[in-house]
């Protein structure tokens, strides 16, 4: 199955901009289930420079230089991504297999260094845009991951309950909102999740992960799907020490599967926000954005 | 005769130059001697002498908001601290161990991170502090400056007390210490032989050699700092001078092609390296920090690519830990398969479930610290602690126990200081200074010390707040005449089309601003004064003039809508004490010289001393008058006279002491562009509109004297102030030096000084408008500029040619801007 993905965005400047440097994340990161195929961006004005390479958790980035003067910055990235069919029906028949695994043997399996446990742990750390959990953020997962039970029931069914206990209400919060208000209002949109998740999971001594990406919208039936009406979409990972990490979407109370496309991960969303910018002579004073995702084919 | 140190008492454990039962230690001996011969009297004198000195060449500690200055002056104590050459071999061995050492850490933790996956070092200590910067992965870029901080302990062994490897600080204050005894302590090293510098500097400027082998232009490396509000300023503008550097500020440099450039008035160099002073995670905005206000953006990108080095590299803060402290014997078995040399003091981390018991169980008796400094607190002293704030330490030690690190509470030695007319023991720690190339590491032969504010300070401040030493390593060295060291001239490298654009556009702001706060302030005075005075003639045409002047002020400073407010309530008084004292109003005469203010603190390394100390003495008195509840207008006009006269003074000491070179040109250009605007401003607002016969006369004689033209006017004219004489005088006369055509006709002639890199034949697109103002104004007419059509209130002819001539100097000015100070179309 390939996917076509869209992904525009428009900065519009307060004042003119002569001279622009921006990271851009826009480009997917082949993981175990899914192969970019093809990567195009498009810039306006035309970008005097634009490289790329891959950052420490080896996302892509491009790094791009504006120096024609414009008022608004046009970046369109568009790619196809092959979702791997084979490879999500192994993961599926790993996730099986871990079922066995308690919360309290994984916690104990993690004292063991081999070199995965190493580079997973990293990300039970504390994260720069997240806090230390608070005891009721903690006591909140621990409801459902206990020391007995199945690691990925727990985990299951705290993504259960985010999704029941928290409603998707955009607007209500931006990037500097704190996790403990997510928390005691139970509100946000799918990034807030994933970082409440992430918070809670880390203060239970778990690695988790803040995967950024895109998931397909099926309009309803009879409706035509429009162009341009999908977003970006975010959730979290979580290893597994033995088997590896794996992926749950608190937004839509599911594991991703073949609707979720994987643009690239980081601690938090600080380390994968799809754009950054340092502008002379201007800030932003507002920006749109658009994604279309779409199937090019089924199988 | 009594001796110098009849009175010293020991307090310390161990001090450096007696034993406990008060015995000279041998290698003391030569020095004491020295002072006994010198004789307190004789070593006070000599105290003064060191700091006239060091003022004198401008050495300076600034502290941030510190009541007494900005600039604090640094203390130099007249007896060295004395090391014997058996130990400091000891020393420097262990130094260059400990510098190699870290530097295969650093490559280890940016590359392949195998001290890490075989389990010498845990990931936390390097994942959990600050320092780690995943975005220099990869990189690979060796420590080149490192410092260490060390004390001797209670056995007598010289201990590491804290390693410095992001951007060690000091080495500037160490090399000026050393000169300062040379030239005002001579007697005191007879009979002493120490080890001279003098290699350790040739070794320090090779540095650079190395850095620009293979490029095949001038080499062009930069000292970045964070500019002069900077702790260490003095320091950066020191060793740029020291090793032959441009001294620059984020905003000198840009990014592109892969490369870092630094602009100036030629336009854009490439730069091959940067010694950075500037703290690595505010380096570049768009990578590290974004809310940084000192970095360049995308100068991670630039280093990415190879197109410019940088002392020390991006990323070496994560050395700065001392979470590595007790995994350092680990490290050096395992890098180097040898034993550490110099002794650390005991720290117990408490990512560790044992180390986290003791350090939890002791929490009330030892030093606590976090393992970066990246935190506003990172060092707490347990015993000092409240049972709370214990309470709070210990919880987040819990929390992220990885953070922490608890270290015994040692005692430095003490070490004879002249305190108070007398020698009394003080705290002492030593900062030494290696330097690496390739494989061969350096040791400079002597260190800055630092000395401990009293004697019961047991740990020294890691700020520089204190006094300082000299370090003399006993020993011979190979023989060089002390003459041949190094003396700092103020600036080098710097001929007009070398200097950094934003020191061009600094002394470009210097003249706009200075001009703008002298005719705002004498424009002030003289409406202060009119108001002031009885009616001369005519209560009507008295109240017109009045109004007159008032709205000319509220245009020429732009604070709209001020005299123009139809509904205005405050009286006339109130409103010019707010245009003048009102610092947070946009064009008062209080923000300009907070703008004024911000400039010369910029430019304060080229301008005299005498410069600095009449401006300061003008923002002390100038801040005093604002906080005037309600002056009245005798004693505004006596400040403002005080005010004018201190500017005036300033504007000259810079006009005399500025050289082309240094940039004149540009500070000219900034306040002729600025005198013109101005006169363009009240010439619009007095001129243009018909008055009254009565009051025409009294506002012609205002502006004239507000333009400092009244008796020039007199001679060249001989008659009354009459409308057309004026128009005539003060905008067309060319022999008239204060005529706007005349500072016109000066912008014309200053701009060939500037380095032109386009095309020399055709004008450049900063001189087109000014030619055209020039042009246009050289071909007015007098009779048609100052006639009235029959029934107009305007002079429409006069205000057109006004106007215009405003937008060509806004976009001179504009244009000015880019080529020189911006080049981002370059």
């Amino acid at each position: 199955m390939i996917y076509s993905i869209y992904h525009s965005t428009r900065f519009y400047y307060q004042h003119e901009v002569g001279f622009s440097h921006n990271l851009i994340r826009l480009q997917p990161r082949n993981t175990l289930t899914q192969e970019v195929i093809n990567f195009d961006l498009t810039i306006e004005p035309i970008a005097a420079e634009i490289e790329g390479y891959d950052d420490f958790f080896g996302n892509h980035l491009h790094h791009l230089l504006v120096r024609e003067p414009h008022m608004m910055l046009h970046v369109v990235a568009q790619s196809r991504v092959k979702i791997d069919f084979d490879a999500l029906e192994k993961l599926k028949e790993t996730r099986q297999r871990l079922v066995d695994l308690t919360y309290a043997q994984a916690l104990e399996r993690m004292m063991f260094l081999t070199s995965d446990i190493i580079e997973a742990k990293q990300f039970q750390l504390k994260s720069p845009l997240l806090p230390i959990a608070t005891a009721d953020i903690v006591n909140y997962a621990l409801v459902s991951i206990r020391p007995e039970r199945s690691l990925h029931e727990g985990i299951m069914e705290f993504m259960e309950r985010i999704f029941h206990d928290f409603s998707f209400v955009s607007g209500f919060s931006d990037l500097s909102t704190p996790v403990e208000t997510v928390f005691a209002e139970k509100k946000g949109v799918c990034q807030d999740f994933a970082h409440f998740a992430l918070t809670a999971l880390r203060g239970c001594g778990l690695c988790a992960r803040y995967m950024s990406g895109y998931i397909e919208t099926i309009p309803a039936e009879g409706a035509e799907k429009l162009f341009g009406t999908d977003a970006s979409h975010a959730w979290f990972s979580v290893f597994f020490p033995g088997f590896g990490w794996f992926d749950f979407d608190p937004t839509n109370n599911m594991i991703p599967a073949n609707q979720h496309i994987v643009l690239g991960y980081g601690r938090d969303y600080g380390d994968i926000s799809p754009m950054q910018g340092v502008v002379v002579g201007s800030g932003v004073s507002h920006l749109n954005v658009m994604v279309n995702v779409e199937r090019e084919t089924n199988r | 005769m009594v001796s110098l140190f009849e009175r010293y008492r020991l307090s310390s454990s161990y001090d450096e130059m007696y034993d406990q039962d008060k015995n000279i230690r041998p290698h003391w001996e030569a020095l004491k001697n020295n002072l006994e011969k010198i004789g307190l009297e004789q070593l006070l004198t000599k105290q003064k002498e060191i700091d006239w000195r060091l003022e004198d060449n401008g050495v300076t500690y600034n502290v941030y908001n510190d009541p007494g200055g900005l600039n604090r002056p640094w203390k130099l104590d007249p007896i060295p601290l004395l090391i014997e050459e058996e130990q400091w071999k000891v020393v420097e061995e262990g130094l260059k161990q400990r510098c190699k050492l870290l530097n295969l850490l650093l490559q280890d933790i940016y590359g392949e991170q195998k001290a890490i996956h075989d389990g010498i070092i845990p990931m936390e200590v390097i994942y959990a502090h600050g320092g780690f910067m995943r975005e220099v992965h990869g990189m690979k870029s060796p420590l080149v400056i490192y410092a260490a901080d060390m004390a001797r302990g209670p056995d007598g062994k010289i201990w590491i007390v804290n390693d410095r490897t992001q951007a060690p600080s000091g080495l500037g204050y160490a090399i000026e210490n050393r000169l300062t005894m040379n030239g005002a302590m001579q007697d005191l090293f007879e009979d002493i032989s120490v080890k001279r510098l003098y290699d350790f500097f040739e070794t320090f400027k090779s540095i650079f050699q190395g850095e620009n082998q293979g490029r095949n232009h001038d080499p062009l490396n930069v000292l970045l700092s964070p500019g002069p509000l900077n702790e260490t300023y003095f320091e950066h503008s020191y060793l740029s001078s020291f090793l032959g550097l441009t001294l620059v500020q984020g905003q000198d440099l840009l990014a592109k092609n892969g490369h870092v450039w630094l602009k100036s008035l030629k336009g854009l160099r490439r730069v091959d390296t940067i010694l950075r002073r500037v703290d690595e995670s505010y380096c570049d905005p768009l990578e590290l920090r974004q809310d940084s206000q000192l970095g360049v953006s995308g100068l991670v990108q630039a280093i990415r690519s190879g197109g410019v080095g940088m002392i020390n590299p991006l990323g070496s803060g994560v050395l700065e830990n001392l979470g590595l402290n007790p995994f350092m014997p680990h490290l050096a078995r395992y890098f180097l398969d040898e034993e550490l040399i110099l002794p650390q003091i005991a720290t117990w981390w408490c990512g560790q479930a044992k180390e986290q018991a003791f350090v939890l169980e002791n929490l009330d008796r030892l030093i606590i610290k976090t393992i970066d400094r990246m935190g506003e607190k990172h060092t707490y002293v347990g015993k000092k602690l409240t049972k709370k704030e214990l309470k709070v330490l210990r919880q987040a030690i819990i929390e992220q126990p990885h953070r922490y690190v608890g270290q015994e509470e040692v005692e430095f030695t003490s070490c004879p200081t002249l305190v108070n007319e007398s020698i009394e023991p003080r705290k002492v720690v030593i900062r030494a200074y290696t330097i690496a190339q390739e494989d061969n590491y350096t040791l400079m032969p002597g260190a800055l010390v630092r000395v401990g504010m009293s004697n019961d300070s047991l740990m020294v401040s890691n700020q520089f707040g204190g006094s300082s030493k000299d370090l003399w390593v006993l020993g011979e060295s190979r023989n060089v005449p002390l003459n041949v060291m190094f003396k700092p001239k103020s600036e080098m490298d710097h001929s007009l089309e070398n200097i950094p654009s934003l020191r061009a556009e600094n002394l470009f702001w210097l003249g706009r601003y200075l001009t703008r706060s002298i005719l705002t302030a004498r424009m002030i005075r003289t409406t202060l004064k009119y108001m002031t005075n009885a009616s001369r003639y005519d209560q009507a045409a008295n109240r017109q003039t009045k109004e007159m002047l008032s709205k000319a002020l509220t245009h020429v400073t732009m604070t709209y809508p001020g005299f123009l407010d139809e509904n205005f309530s405050l009286s006339v008084f109130e409103e010019l004490a707010s245009v003048s004292l009102n610092g947070s109003r946009v064009g008062s005469l209080a923000q300009i010289l907070m703008m004024l203010s911000n400039t010369n603190t910029y430019a304060k390394n080229i301008l005299p001393l005498e410069a600095s100390r009449i401006f300061e003495k003008m923002s002390r008195e100038w801040s005093h008058f604002c906080n005037e509840k309600k002056p009245s207008p005798r004693l505004m006009i006596h400040n403002l006279d005080q005010l004018l006269m201190q500017l005036m003074a300033y504007k000259e000491l810079i006009q005399e002491s500025l050289f082309a070179d240094q940039g004149l040109a540009l500070y000219e250009i900034g306040s002729r562009i600025e005198r013109s605007q101005l006169l363009i401003s009240k010439a619009r607002a007095l001129l243009t509109p018909v008055h009254d016969t009565l009051s025409e006369y009294e506002i012609l004689e205002t502006l004239l004297i507000t333009c400092e033209s009244l008796n020039a006017y007199r001679a060249r004219y001989r008659s009354s102030y009459e409308m057309r004489n004026v128009i005539e005088f003060l905008l067309l006369d060319i022999n008239f030096p204060k005529s706007l055509i005349s500072e016109i006709d000066g912008l014309l002639k200053i701009f060939p000084q500037l380095p032109k890199f386009k095309n020399a034949t055709y004008l450049s697109r900063y001189e087109e408008p000014i030619f055209e103002a020039f042009s246009m104004i050289r071909l007015s007419k007098i009779d048609l500029l100052s006639s009235l059509p029959g029934d107009k209130y305007i002079r429409d002819e006069l205000d057109s040619l006004l106007s215009e001539l405003s937008k060509r100097l806004l976009l001179a000015s504009g244009e000015l801007s880019k080529t020189y100070f911006a080049h981002y179309d370059e």
